[in-house]
């Protein structure tokens, strides 16, 4: 027992001065400076206190909106929407404000770790970040110098606007092009069905200008990729204008119960009642006036020229089996129903036709998407005031980023591992969800170094047994580095942790897309400085490309961001830097609509190199595509890359750009590209394989998000948690009553890759045949507030003993197994059949 | 009785003592131990004094070879202090139980108090350091910044100056020292998995309850009579 008297205290005493007489103590200081008698500061928390509002923008989801962030004394204290944002007009959700959580997390990684133990056993060691940059450089250097530097995979969860142009930027300036998304995981198969239609990908719904708003499978008031922006807009169209709201949905969500009329739908068929919707207003006429005016920008058979008739004509019959009737049985919608909201969108003008997860997530998902396109174009409701128009976001200027002159990737994003039974043939945003389970098939030697970047692999992707089989595999993947600001589900089978700062302690130009569709301009400043050794992530690619001898303009993503902002165009005239640091956000006030429409110049097309291509309508330059092989427009690779106009008649077009797919400049709802590839050009009902035997006692698992998480990065807040702790399957009581369940039952969810334990929720909301799940819940190492694992000894809460709650939840994604859409490679979240028992 | 002279003799010496405490427990959880640090720890004379003090630092600590030895050190510097994952967070935000709950979490209400109440006494934090303000081996090296300070002015004889040291050391003492050290000590006592690290915060813990009872350096009566003595 120690024991320290005033005795022998003058001897550890003096012990301890002679240690310190080395110089030791000098070492690790924290402070400078001498005691002051007088400093002119009172130290009371109660007074003088100097509160800082800075702009920035919020990371908690996608949306990215812009806020306010109030700073006291170095800490941040709260956040609130910007008033001054175009996009937002000052509201941010119950997610954003808790963005408070992210920076104060106890949990929080605030050094760089290597692991000690064996991977996944969860024993660290201290690093200094220049331990952890030489490694890392070291690795990537390496495999440069043996010529493969794409056996360094980057994969990034989320990653936009400059933290994409520069990160990724300087990761491909290594020389790798081993890059993985996460967007497979989102909405790929919509983006690709809008690529193989009207080029470039995002839409946006002019809710302020609408008079119908028809939703298919999108939960839009609770969560989106454009949420509050859209939300916000939403809710006021209908209490200030009367705008009606129908939303078909598996579930009774809130924007369902929001909505002036809620329509049940089977799981996955939303595609069958878009395409018999479609069939109503050609059989009804409806396509008339504003619908035929648009058709002339159509590509509806196989000649780009056809006339309006011959297009009407060619849908018709394509869609005639497509009846009201034929859908009803599919989707379980009422036939009658069906004619009544196809005549109610065709005769309301302008209207908007919503469609996401709900609708995509599915085998049919790209072509759901495709399908939306046609009643869109036949209705005249595209690119229009108050219709679907094409997304307007910020134009940033960007600084200089180095580029390699050789680049190799491993081809392991685009599909399904061997021995799947699927293949994507336009996986234009990869199937970054099936990368684990093909890294497991080709296996070691594939890749020598992982780095995972905002990314959770083993949590957001399907087969979640799967990905940890891999991921502590450590033939597979040989070193394995995680930049997160957090410990976490996957971080804990890393080799080495990067602790990355948190998205209000770094710097961004950001360019979300703008429901006025004028598009803003608006950065993200760092609150706070970092906490702990906290570094963005941008800076240590910056640092390790100067190692490597890769020069940039910037040392920091700072001063990037500040380049870049300085070089752009109505910004910089606005005052640049300092404008955008005191304000926040800027905009040139301009609506952008019926881009396609507008007239190209005809000295475009007389420019060296421009060819005209009969098939397609379409003048192109193959030069500036790099096309080594000329087959035509629509079968050269990369052809779209030198897309200069449109030929409609006797006028030259802007058209509809194309991105990605050699898609001609009209709206393409006969598809060149996928008829190419053996599949039908139209829009074609083709049930899901699993589908076929379904048994009496299946039910269809779908999961969905509540409005206070995201995914996979809220959990651990404090505050959301306590909002939405844990979830449950929700059951219709039929289901359940067939079962002997009754609500708050433990039950038991099994597919044929694994099974889970939930509490069930009994209730009308959903429907029968359905069960379904939120997928925010069930971490097993994501901090305290995400995984109930918190410190024994050191996480003291005052709020514990309010914790009314017991468990964390269950996460569906150990249940579904990781496959892709027909067209895309798109996950398809929510074609999983499972049995259903009581626990 | 002693003449004034002796009086701010014995008082320098002893705040310069507490001085040298509070450096020598601010490096320890400043960061892991480094080989020097190892050497003169493991230093006979030192040994001798934790031998008085009936430390038990294991025999681990002195048959283990020296590159192992500091490895497991640093291996449960991290495991403690560190983390990721469970792990006893050495800031006074986390274990300051404060009547308005503002407590239990990084950045809280008391690293503001903290940060200002030592830049408020003319210290700033150097831009090099990168961990949060509140850090106990701040607070450590604050103590010992001020004692520091309080023994060259008996040295000097400016009894104002000594007057003013005193006074930030026991309120910084009162308001946040002894508010959590104590419960941070005991957590490290308990789930310490090597004797070093559970012995320095038994020393630590002990260290602060002799600095309240006894030593006080400027809270205790007696000291307040040395004082006033000096004074005279």
């Amino acid at each position: 027992m120690i024991q320290l008297t005033r005795r022998n205290f003058m001897k550890f005493a003096a012990a301890s001065g002679a240690v310190l007489a080395t110089g030791e103590g000098m070492k690790s200081k924290a402070l400078a400076g001498t005691v002051q008698t007088q400093t002119g500061r009172d130290f009371s928390p109660t007074t003088k206190k100097e509160r800082q509002a800075i702009p920035t923008a919020c990371w908690q989801c996608v949306a990215r909106d812009s806020m306010i962030g109030f700073v006291e004394d170095g800490r941040l204290v709260k956040l609130e929407g910007h008033p001054k944002s175009i996009r937002g007009n000052g509201h941010i959700c119950a997610r954003g404000m808790a963005g408070i959580n992210q920076v104060y997390d106890p949990d929080r990684i605030l050094y760089p770790m290597k692991r000690t133990g064996a991977r996944g056993e969860g024993k660290w060691k201290r690093i200094t970040w220049d331990e952890a940059v030489t490694e890392l450089t070291d690795r990537i250097k390496k495999l440069r110098d043996e010529g493969h530097p794409e056996k360094f995979i980057f994969h990034y969860g989320r990653m936009k606007a400059s933290a994409a142009k520069l990160i990724g930027g300087l990761v491909e300036a290594t020389g790798t092009g081993s890059i993985g998304n996460h967007t497979s995981l989102c909405e790929a198969g919509k983006w690709t069905a809008q690529e193989l239609t009207w080029g470039g990908h995002f839409d946006n719904w002019d809710i302020d200008k609408t008079k119908f708003i028809l939703n298919f499978g999108s939960n839009i008031l609770e969560t989106h990729t454009n949420h509050m922006p859209v939300a916000h807009r939403i809710m006021n169209a209908k209490v200030d204008r009367g705008v009606r709201m129908v939303t078909f949905d598996v579930r009774m969500s809130n924007t369902a119960a929001k909505s002036d009329e809620w329509i049940p739908i089977r799981q996955g068929t939303d595609m069958a009642v878009f395409l018999a919707m479609t069939n109503v207003v050609l059989n009804k006429g409806l396509y008339k006036g504003d619908g035929e005016e648009f058709l002339k920008y159509c590509k509806c058979t196989e000649k780009h020229d056809d006339t309006v008739e011959n297009k009407v004509e060619a849908l018709k019959k394509h869609y005639a089996n497509y009846t009201p009737e034929w859908a009803s049985k599919i989707s379980g919608v009422p036939a009658a129903k069906i004619e009544q909201i196809a005549t109610e969108y065709a005769t309301t003008k302008p209207a908007v036709l919503i469609a996401y997860r709900g609708a995509i997530t599915t085998y049919n998902g790209t072509d759901s998407e495709r399908a939306r396109m046609v009643l869109n174009s036949l209705t005249g409701n595209i690119d229009n005031p108050g219709g679907n128009c094409k997304a307007v976001g910020a134009g940033w200027a960007s600084a200089k980023i180095p580029k390699s002159e050789t680049k190799k990737a491993k081809d392991i994003f685009d599909g399904a591992p061997k021995g799947q039974p699927e293949s994507y043939p336009f996986p234009t945003h990869h199937a970054s969800h099936q990368v684990l389970p093909r890294i497991k098939a080709s296996g070691p030697g594939t890749f020598e170094l992982a780095l995972w970047y905002c990314y959770t692999p083993a949590y957001a992707n399907g087969d979640v047994q799967g990905n940890i089989d891999v991921l502590k595999d450590e033939k597979l993947l040989p070193f394995v580095v995680s930049v997160d600001p957090f410990y976490g589900d996957s971080t804990h089978y890393a080799d080495m942790i990067l602790p990355d700062a948190t998205y209000l302690e770094r710097y961004d130009w950001e360019d979300m897309v703008d429901p006025t569709q004028i598009g803003e301009y608006y950065i993200r400043q760092a609150l706070v400085k970092p906490l702990g050794e906290s570094r963005d992530f941008g800076d240590v690619m910056i640092e390790i490309c100067n190692r490597l001898g890769i020069k940039t303009d910037y040392k920091t993503k700072e001063e990037y961001v500040q380049q870049s902002v300085d070089m752009t165009p109505g910004v910089k005239e606005a005052g640049g830097w300092e404008y955008m640091k005191k304000n926040g956000v800027w905009n040139d006030g301009k609506a952008k609509y019926y881009s396609y429409k507008k007239e190209v110049p005809a000295e475009a097309i007389k420019e060296a190199g421009v060819v005209y291509d009969e098939e397609a309508g379409v003048y192109w330059n193959p030069e500036k595509a790099h096309v080594t092989e000329n087959k035509g427009y629509f079968r050269s690779k990369n052809a779209y890359k030198g897309y200069v106009a449109t030929k409609m008649g006797d006028k030259l077009i802007a058209g509809f750009k194309p991105d990605k797919i050699n898609k001609s400049g009209y709206m393409e709802l006969w598809s060149q590209p996928l008829k190419d590839v053996g599949m039908n050009p139209l829009p074609e009902w083709i049930p899901a394989p699993e589908h076929a035997n379904i048994a009496p006692d299946d039910l269809h698992l779908t999961t969905f998000k509540v409005v206070v998480q995201t995914h996979s990065r809220t959990a651990n807040c404090k505050w959301l948690s306590e909002i939405y702790p844990q979830n449950q399957a929700w059951m219709n009581p039929k289901d359940a009553a067939a079962r002997g369940i009754k609500d708050g039952d433990r039950i038991k969810v099994k597919s044929a890759i694994g099974e889970m334990e939930i509490l069930a929720h009994v209730t009308e909301n959903a429907q029968p045949g359905h069960i379904n799940i939120s997928h925010h819940k069930g971490h097993w190492a994501y901090g305290r507030y995400a995984s109930g694992k918190k410190s024994p000894v050191g996480a003291d809460d005052p709020d514990d003993a309010n914790i009314f709650w017991k468990g964390f939840g269950t996460h569906p994604n150990w249940i579904i197994p990781n496959k892709g859409d027909r067209i895309a490679g798109y996950q398809r979240w929510n074609d999983t059949l499972v049995k259903v028992t009581k626990a | 009785m002693k003449k004034s002279r002796d009086i701010k003799k014995e008082m320098s010496e002893l705040a310069s003592q507490r001085s040298s405490v509070y450096g020598f427990l601010a490096r320890v959880y400043s960061r892991e131990l480094n080989s020097a640090l190892l050497n003169r720890i493991q230093d006979p004379r030192f040994m001798g004094v934790l031998f008085d003090l009936e430390v038990q630092l294991g025999d681990e600590f002195f048959s283990r070879p020296k590159h192992e030895l500091l490895e497991n050190l640093a291996v449960e510097y991290t495991r403690l202090f560190l983390g990721p994952g469970r792990h006893i967070s050495p800031h006074e935000s986390m274990h300051h139980q404060r009547n308005d709950g503002d407590w239990g979490k990084l950045w809280g209400a008391s690293t503001v108090e903290v940060k200002k109440f030592i830049e408020s006494a003319g210290l700033h934090y150097k831009p090099e350091y990168t961990g949060l303000p509140d850090h106990i081996s701040v607070e450590l090296e604050f103590m010992q910044v001020l004692t520091k300070e309080e023994s060259r002015a008996w040295n000097r004889n400016d009894m104002d100056r000594v007057h003013y040291c005193c006074q930030i050391e026991k309120k910084f003492m009162n308001e946040h020292l002894l508010k959590w050290v104590h419960i941070f000590c005991n957590k490290v006592i308990s789930d310490a998995g090597m004797s070093f690290y559970r012995e320095i915060a038994a020393i630590t813990k002990n260290f602060m309850e002799l600095e309240n009872e006894e030593l006080g350096g400027c809270y205790s009566k007696a000291y307040e009579e040395q004082l006033l003595k000096a004074r005279n």
